[in-house]
C-alpha cells in the first residue's frame, strides 16, 4: 500500500467462474486515427498496468536492516514459480526449432530466407507447444454454453505474433509487445501465482522476458533479421525497448513495498549511465543487468563509434540525475514511441483478454493529437511547415512500413507529457497529452518501405501482378 | 578562396557549414538543377555510385578509392540522407561540390530525397539537432525537389584498359584469348584487381557467344537470327536518337548507352522520352511514373509485380531486355538495395544494382562498391548527342530487326567501411524531452 493510501494498480485476474466469450483476437488498428481509440481502450490499459507492474518489481527493495535487495539477471533471491519455469521450457523448445532450421547459406541480400521456414515450423508446432506448457484448465477455458472458442486461441495470437515476421524477415518492438501480451494474457487467466510485493512479477521479468529477450537475440543473429521499422541512427535500438525500462528499474534507487516509484537518482553502487560507452564496463555490466545486455547486443552487431551509431543512447547517458530518471523517461518514450505508433500497434490483435472496448475511465486524448496521422491519401508536409521543432527521439518499432497502411506525417508539436500513470498510482489510462507519435518507424536498414496505403494502390499492367510477386501483399 | 571553396574545405572535414551559408548554397543548387533535363546526359568516363545514406566517412573513403572530384567525373544516384548520422554533412559536401564543378558531377533523385521519407528516416531529425531548428531540413528538401530523375551515359567503351594481372586466379575469372577484349574487372581498394571476364573481339551479330547479349525481347520471334546479319543498324552514338549509320559500313555491335536511376523501370514507362515529360518539380509523389523510377526493383520474375515496400512495382528479366532494346540501351544501372557484395548484375547483365554505402547502418557487414565506365576513343571521342529526340529511329529499325548491342566495359571498385579510429567522441546533446 501506498503512503497516499492508493493500491499500486496491478492487472486484475478474470473470474475464471465467469471468463468472457473468447474469440480469434482480430485486427482493429486499421487507420492511424484507430490509434487514438486504441490509446483509450481496456486493452491500452491493461498493457500499460501490467508494464508498469512488472517495472515497478525490478526496482530494487530496502531491507528492514538498511540494506537493500537488488534483482541482477540470474539472482538467487528470485525464486521460479511452476508457471515460469515451464515457459522456459517453452522457449527451449522455440529455440530448438534453430537447430532443425538452419540458416540459408546462398547468396541473399540480408535477411535470411530460412528464417521463413523457421516461422512457419514454429506455427505449425503453435498449439502442440503451448499445450505441452501452459495448464490445460487455462488453455481450455470459456465461457460456459457458448460456442465460442477457448482462451487458446487469444494465447495462441499473441504467442506467434512474438516472433518477428516471416515474410518481411524482421524484428521490431511489436513483436515484444506482442510478447508482453501473451504474458499478460497467462496473468489475466491467472496463470501466475498470487504473489506480494512483486515477487512474481520479478520472476516473469528475469526468468521468462530475459530468457525471451536472449532467444531474440540470437533468432536475429542467426537469421540476419532486420530492425522492423528502422530510423537509423536516429532511434533508441534497431529492436528492442523493453530492457531499456526493465534494466533501468534495476539500477533506480530502492523502494519499500510502499513507496512512490523514485523518478530520479540511482542505487548506490550502480554503474554511471556513462558507461555504456565503455566496452570492458558493457562487459561486466550486461551480465547481470537488462540495459547493459541491450547495449551489449548493439556492441555484438554493430561496429564503429556507438556515439554515432546509438546517439540517442549516447546522450541517454549523460543524464546526472540517475537512473531512476532514465527509467521515467523510457516508460515515456515506450507510450509515445511504440504504444501510440501506429506502425508499431496496428499489427496487436484484440479479442476478449485485449479488449478493444473503451476504457470507461480513460479520458479522450485531445482529438487532433492522433486524427492526423493516419493513412491519408496524400500526406506531404506542408510547404513551408516544419513537423515540429522540437528534438523528437524516435524509436525504431514499426513492423511495417512507412506510409504503407499508415502515412508518414508530420510530428505534432505536442510535447510528450504522457502521465506514467501506473508508476505514480494512478489508472495509467490517462492520456490526455498524448504526443503525436505517427513517425512512421521506417522499413528495415534494408528496404525503405512506402508509407502510403497499405494496399496496392493500381494493378500493374500485364494482369499477373500479384500472383508474380511473391512478397506482395 | 572562394566562399564555396572555403565550404568545400570545411564540409571535407566533416565540419557543418553555417546555416545562412547552407541558405545560399541551396538557392545556387536550385538555380543549376532547374537547368537540368528529367534525365540528364552524361559523357563517360563516369563514375556510378549508389545509396551513401548519410554515410561521411565512407563517402570519403569512396572518394579516396574513386579518385576526387573534379578529378574524376561521377554520377551519383540518390539516397545521400536518412539513417546514417552524417546526413547533413554528406549531402552539403556532394551540393557544394555539384555547384563548384556542375559538369563534373551530377545528383539524382532517389526515394529518400522527399520529405515525408526524411521526417520518417532520421534526415529531419538530425537537421533538428544539429541545426536546431528545421530550416536546413527545408532548404534541402527545396532542392531535392529540382534534383533530376535519371542519366542517360553516352559514349562508354566496350572494353576496359586491363589494370593489370589479377592478384587472385580466382575460377570466376575466365582467361583471356588473344584476341578477347577485357569486359569486366573488379578491384579492391588497393587497386588490386580480383576478379576479370572477357568476351571475343570482333564477333559479328551471327556468332553471338556466351558473353555478348542479344537484347532483343525473349518473346520477338519476327527476328531470326540469320536476318539480323544484313538489317540496318544504328550507329549513332546510343541513347541519343542520332540514327544513321555513320561510318557508311555495316557495323553490327555498338556500346549501347547506360540508363541510371534510383530504382528502377515503370510500367508507365517505355521510353526513355517518357521520363522526359514527367513534371518532376514536386514532392515524390505516392504512385506513378516519377514513384516508380524511384521505388522499384528489379526481382527474378515475369513481368511487373507488386512491391513489398508498398511503393513502385518488382520487374523481371523480360521487362529488362524489352526497355532496353526499344530504347537502345546495353544497360540499366540503379541503386536502392542493399547488395552484400557492393555490386549485383541480374538478368545476364541488363541492369545492374551498384551500393556504395559499406557495413550498411554500422551492421550489415557487406561491402561497397562504385561502378567506373571508361570512355570509348575508338571514335575520336567524339560523341553524338541530341537530347529528347531518343528513340526516333524505332520505326527505321523496323520490327525485324535485332540489334546487338555490346555492354560497356565495367570495373567495379569494392571497398569497405573507413577506419574508425580517427573519430573523437562528442559532447552529449541535450537529451529528448521524455528525459526532461
Amino acid at each position: 500500500m501506498n503512503t497516499d493510501g492508493r493500491s499500486l494498480r496491478i492487472l486484475p485476474k478474470l473470474n475464471p467462474q465467469a471468463p468472457p466469450n473468447f474469440i480469434t483476437p482480430g485486427k482493429k488498428i486499421h487507420e492511424s486515427h484507430d490509434v487514438s481509440t486504441f490509446l483509450v481502450s481496456k486493452a491500452y490499459m491493461d498493457i500499460m498496468t501490467f508494464l508498469l507492474q512488472l517495472n515497478r518489481s525490478m526496482f530494487p527493495s530496502k531491507l528492514p536492516n538498511g540494506k537493500f535487495q537488488d534483482w541482477p539477471l540470474h539472482s538467487d533471491a528470485v525464486q521460479f514459480s511452476a508457471p515460469v519455469r515451464q515457459l522456459q521450457g517453452l522457449l527451449g523448445r522455440v529455440e530448438d526449432i534453430i537447430t532443425e532450421v538452419p540458416p540459408d547459406s546462398g547468396p541473399r541480400r540480408f535477411g535470411n530466407i530460412s528464417f521463413r521456414k523457421w516461422h512457419q515450423v514454429l506455427t505449425d508446432r503453435a498449439s502442440e507447444l503451448l499445450r505441452e506448457f501452459l495448464p490445460a484448465d487455462l488453455l481450455e477455458m470459456r465461457s460456459p454454453n457458448s460456442e465460442h472458442p477457448s482462451a487458446e486461441v487469444e494465447l495462441k495470437a499473441y504467442f506467434l505474433g512474438s516472433w518477428g515476421s516471416g515474410q518481411r524477415l524482421d524484428y521490431g518492438t511489436g513483436h515484444e509487445l506482442s510478447f508482453l501480451a501473451f504474458l499478460g494474457a497467462i496473468w489475466k487467466l491467472g496463470g501466475f501465482p498470487q504473489s506480494a510485493d512483486g515477487v512474481e512479477e520479478r520472476a516473469i521479468v528475469l526468468g521468462v522476458i530475459e530468457p525471451y529477450l536472449e532467444l531474440v537475440r540470437t533468432l536475429i543473429k542467426t537469421y540476419t533479421l532486420e530492425p522492423a521499422g528502422s530510423h537509423g541512427v536516429w532511434g533508441l535500438d534497431d529492436h528492442s525497448f523493453l530492457p531499456y525500462i526493465f534494466g533501468s528499474a534495476q539500477l533506480s534507487p530502492a523502494i519499500h513495498e510502499a513507496d512512490l516509484t523514485p523518478e530520479e537518482g540511482s542505487l548506490p553502487g550502480a554503474p554511471d549511465p556513462g558507461d555504456v560507452v565503455k566496452p570492458s564496463c558493457v562487459e561486466k555490466e550486461r551480465k547481470v543487468n537488462l540495459y547493459f545486455s541491450a547495449i551489449g547486443f548493439i556492441y555484438d552487431v554493430k561496429k564503429g563509434p556507438f556515439w554515432e551509431h546509438s546517439p540517442m543512447l549516447y546522450d541517454i547517458s549523460g543524464i546526472r540525475t540517475g537512473w531512476g530518471k532514465i527509467n521515467k523517461g523510457m516508460v515515456k518514450m515506450y507510450n509515445a514511441e511504440v504504444l501510440s505508433k501506429f506502425p508499431v500497434v496496428q499489427h496487436l490483435p484484440f479479442g476478449a483478454l485485449f479488449s478493444w472496448d473503451r476504457d470507461p475511465n480513460a479520458v479522450t486524448p485531445v482529438a487532433s493529437v492522433h486524427s492526423t496521422s493516419g493513412p491519408q491519401t496524400r500526406s506531404v508536409q506542408p510547404e513551408n511547415e516544419a513537423p515540429s521543432t522540437t528534438v523528437r527521439p524516435n524509436t525504431d518499432a514499426s513492423t511495417r512500413a512507412p506510409w504503407a497502411s499508415t502515412e508518414a506525417n508530420p510530428p505534432s508539436r505536442a510535447r510528450p507529457t504522457v502521465a506514467l500513470a501506473g508508476s505514480r498510482h494512478e489508472p495509467p489510462s490517462f492520456t490526455s497529452t498524448l504526443p503525436n507519435t505517427s513517425r512512421l518507424p521506417p522499413g528495415p536498414m534494408a528496404p525503405t518501405r512506402a508509407p502510403q496505403a497499405p494496399t496496392m494502390r493500381r494493378s500493374p499492367p500485364g494482369g499477373d501482378g500479384p500472383t508474380k510477386a511473391p512478397w506482395a501483399k | 578562396m572562394s566562399d564555396l571553396d572555403r565550404a568545400i574545405e570545411q564540409l571535407r572535414a566533416c565540419r557543418l557549414i553555417p546555416e545562412s551559408q547552407v541558405r545560399e548554397l541551396c538557392y545556387k543548387a536550385r538555380e543549376l538543377l532547374i537547368e537540368e533535363g528529367n534525365v540528364v546526359s552524361v559523357d563517360a568516363p563516369v563514375t556510378i555510385c549508389g545509396d551513401i545514406h548519410g554515410q561521411f566517412h565512407d563517402l570519403m573513403e569512396l572518394f579516396r578509392v574513386g579518385g576526387d572530384v573534379p578529378d574524376t567525373n561521377y554520377l551519383f544516384m540518390g539516397d545521400f540522407v536518412d539513417r546514417g548520422f552524417y546526413s547533413l554533412e554528406s549531402f552539403l559536401l556532394l551540393l557544394c561540390l555539384k555547384v563548384r564543378y556542375p559538369d563534373r558531377i551530377t545528383l539524382i533523385r532517389g526515394n529518400h530525397e522527399s520529405r515525408q521519407i526524411t521526417t520518417v528516416y532520421g534526415f529531419y531529425d538530425e537537421c533538428i539537432r544539429k541545426y536546431g531548428s528545421a530550416n536546413v531540413w527545408r532548404y534541402c528538401c527545396e532542392v531535392f525537389d529540382y534534383l533530376a530523375l535519371g542519366a542517360i551515359v553516352l559514349g562508354a567503351s566496350s572494353e576496359l584498359e586491363p589494370t593489370g594481372p589479377p592478384i587472385v586466379n580466382e575460377t570466376q575469372s575466365s582467361m583471356p584469348l588473344d584476341d578477347d577484349e577485357l569486359e569486366t574487372e573488379v578491384l579492391n581498394s588497393r587497386g588490386e584487381v580480383t576478379m576479370s571476364t572477357y568476351r571475343p573481339r570482333n564477333r559479328s551479330s551471327s556468332d553471338s557467344s556466351d558473353t555478348s547479349r542479344n537484347i532483343s525481347p525473349p518473346r520477338d520471334i519476327s527476328a531470326a537470327p540469320g536476318q539480323t546479319a544484313g538489317a540496318p543498324l544504328r550507329a549513332g552514338a546510343p541513347g541519343t536518337g542520332a540514327s544513321s549509320d555513320g561510318n557508311g559500313s555495316a557495323t553490327t555491335t555498338r556500346t549501347g548507352a547506360v540508363l541510371c536511376v534510383h530504382g528502377g523501370l515503370s510500367p508507365l514507362i517505355d521510353s526513355v522520352d517518357k521520363i522526359r515529360l514527367i513534371d518532376r518539380k514536386q514532392e515524390v509523389p505516392h504512385e506513378g511514373a516519377m514513384c516508380d523510377l524511384l521505388w522499384s526493383d528489379p526481382d527474378e520474375i515475369e513481368g511487373w509485380g507488386l512491391s513489398p515496400r508498398g511503393a513502385g512495382f518488382l520487374f523481371g528479366g523480360d521487362i529488362v531486355k524489352q526497355f532496353n532494346h526499344l530504347n537502345g540501351l546495353s544497360l540499366v544501372a540503379r541503386a536502392h538495395q542493399l547488395v552484400m557484395e557492393g555490386y549485383k548484375e541480374m538478368f545476364d547483365g541488363g541492369i545492374v544494382t551498384v551500393w556504395s554505402a559499406p557495413n550498411y547502418c554500422y551492421r550489415c557487414g557487406n561491402v561497397a562498391a562504385i561502378l567506373e565506365l571508361g570512355e570509348d576513343t575508338s571514335n575520336g571521342g567524339t560523341i553524338a548527342r541530341s537530347n529528347g529526340e531518343y528513340g526516333r529511329s524505332n520505326g527505321v529499325l523496323g520490327s525485324n530487326a535485332a540489334t546487338t548491342v555490346v555492354s560497356p566495359g565495367r570495373r567495379y571498385r569494392v571497398f569497405e567501411a573507413a577506419a574508425q579510429d580517427t573519430r573523437g567522441m562528442p559532447a552529449k546533446k541535450p537529451v529528448a524531452d521524455y528525459f526532461l
